[in-house]
């Protein structure tokens, strides 16, 4: 688990972003608008719209794979439309190799 | 955006913070306690055997006696100082086991810590005993549940005194008695009532009761102990120095530097001492009578709400154990935490099979009392729960 602190309070429209990648529960009938974010395997972000402060946590066994990803997030939200294609594509590398950790290939080649 | 790589805010900086955690560690502590710790450490240390200095005062003598006077139990020597309660109990369940020599039967509860569970799972595993969990009913633990569990081979019953989930206190005299009578040797763990409700050593015939510093006694962590009766009764599983007698190679045999070898945790004693010390000045009854009042307050705030689950309404000890509908205790407060400023625990508690048994297993959200925490904080803690709860069954918006 990780706490970073953003140069920029969290907003909504991050939230959206966050939308095209993964789970985002948003509870804004509290005191501080909470949300969290959940991708399998990846990463789950938690944290208040308006504050700088996030936790982040990891798969451990994947850590090694997805340690940037939050990173990656924040860099290509900034991108726009196209961070949102770059990041797809990004992941989907990430995911091949999730896939052979989790189901390696038989040493016959099945 | 980019992350500042820099730390998290400390939670102290945090204004108007609300601390209901506590059983797992008790704060603030009493302004005389820190005054004592500082004394402790201002004075060269008083350390019979291992200075020639006189230094300031004989703090574990004066908290041998404080504490025999607490629980109105002698010897003073046979209070002996540990860690922390954990330590105690791991001293006292190996001593016992090393004692024996042959393998016998243990029983413990589900409402037991994992400082009892683990080290008895480990010696279960290792061969060296068979264990039997006694299971719980109206949240207590009866006689007759202990009778069940017992068998020609059960040499050691080891229990809480209270629940540190469930907040329960356990009617341990006839339990101790029976035990007694049946030449069973009996361990009971304090961690959760010391310092909370009155201990009549002298009227429970246990064969060790184990109490920790930092909890209800005030004292600050990694200082803890236990009573015990019959000193013999448990092996010497430590050796080393005691600033007496250092020509004989063997260790000695008699209290209470059989159980204690090496520089005792002075400050944590003098913490200790000064905790009791303020616990008897301001009144037991009178600090049960508050935390006791705290608690129905905070029960009654959240009792019969929507998404709210109260997992014992009317405990012995000043510790609430609840879940909300529809969100992870953990993310739950994590929530009260951070936007709320009221720290809690979550999670299992080391308390895993009394879980199993009221929540599934999934743990659970325990807010705990002490005498400095205030009814404003108890009713702005519960209000905040009551609007996690309300918000919790919000729209997840999801790809």
């Amino acid at each position: 688990m990780k706490e970073y602190v953003l140069d920029k309070p969290l907003t909504e429209d991050f939230l959206k972003f966050l939308e095209h990648f993964g789970t985002v529960r948003f509870l804004d009938q509290l005191k501080k608008p909470y949300f969290s974010y959940e991708k399998e395997h990846f990463i789950s972000i938690k944290g208040f719209v308006g504050d700088s402060n996030v936790e982040v946590r990891y798969k451990k066994e994947f850590h090694d794979l997805v340690g940037d990803y939050f990173h990656l997030l924040l860099y290509y939200y900034d991108q726009g439309e196209h961070g949102i294609s770059a990041l797809k594509g990004q992941e989907e590398s990430i995911r091949k190799k999730m896939k052979i950790r989790l189901d390696p290939p038989q040493e016959n080649g099945t | 955006m980019r992350d500042r790589a820099m730390g998290p805010a400390l939670q102290s900086d945090q204004p108007n913070l609300i601390y209901l955690n506590n059983a797992a560690t008790s704060w603030p502590k009493p302004p005389a306690v820190l005054e004592e710790v500082a004394n402790c450490l201002r004075q060269p240390l008083h350390e019979p055997g291992r200075t020639t200095g006189n230094g300031s005062m004989d703090y574990p003598s004066a908290a041998r006696e404080s504490l025999a006077a607490f629980f109105h139990a002698d010897p003073a020597e046979h209070y002996i100082f540990t860690q922390n309660a954990t330590d105690a109990l791991n001293l006292l369940i190996h001593g016992l086991v090393k004692k024996g020599g042959v393998p016998f039967h243990a029983i413990t509860t589900e409402l037991d810590h994992n400082s009892v569970l683990r080290p008895l799972t480990t010696l279960v595993h290792e061969g060296a005993i068979s264990l039997s969990v006694a299971p719980f009913t109206d949240n207590t633990i009866s006689l007759t549940a202990i009778k069940k569990a017992i068998c020609p081979e059960t040499s050691l019953v080891v229990m809480t005194h209270g629940s540190n989930v469930l907040g329960s206190v356990q009617d341990i005299k006839p339990i101790a008695e029976y035990l007694n009578a049946n030449d069973i040797f009996f361990i009971a763990d304090g961690a959760q009532t010391a310092g909370h409700i009155p201990v009549d050593l002298s009227d429970i015939p246990v064969g060790a009761f184990v109490f920790t510093g930092h909890k209800a006694l005030f004292g600050i962590p990694g200082i803890g102990g236990f009573f015990i009766s019959e000193p013999d009764a448990i092996a010497i599983t430590r050796q080393g120095g005691t600033g007496t007698d250092s020509r004989i190679l063997t260790h000695p045999s008699d209290m209470p530097m059989r159980f204690e070898s090496g520089t005792p945790n002075y400050p944590g004693i003098a913490s200790l001492y000064a905790g009791i010390r303020f616990i008897s000045s301001t009144g037991l009854e009178i600090i049960g009578k508050k935390t006791r009042d705290l608690t129905r307050l905070f029960i009654r705030e959240l009792k019969n709400r929507p998404g709210i689950t109260l997992y014992n309404d009317a405990p012995d000890l000043p510790v609430v154990s609840f879940n909300i509908k529809g969100i992870d205790n953990h993310e739950a407060g994590y929530i009260l935490a951070r936007a709320y400023n009221v720290i809690t625990r979550t999670g299992l508690h080391c308390a895993p099979l009394v879980h199993e048994r009221i929540d599934g297993g999934k743990g659970c959200i325990r807010a705990s009392f002490s005498w400095f925490t205030t009814r404003n904080e108890v009713t702005t803690a519960a209000a905040a729960i009551r609007e996690v709860a309300e918000s919790a069954d919000t729209q997840v918006r999801s790809i």
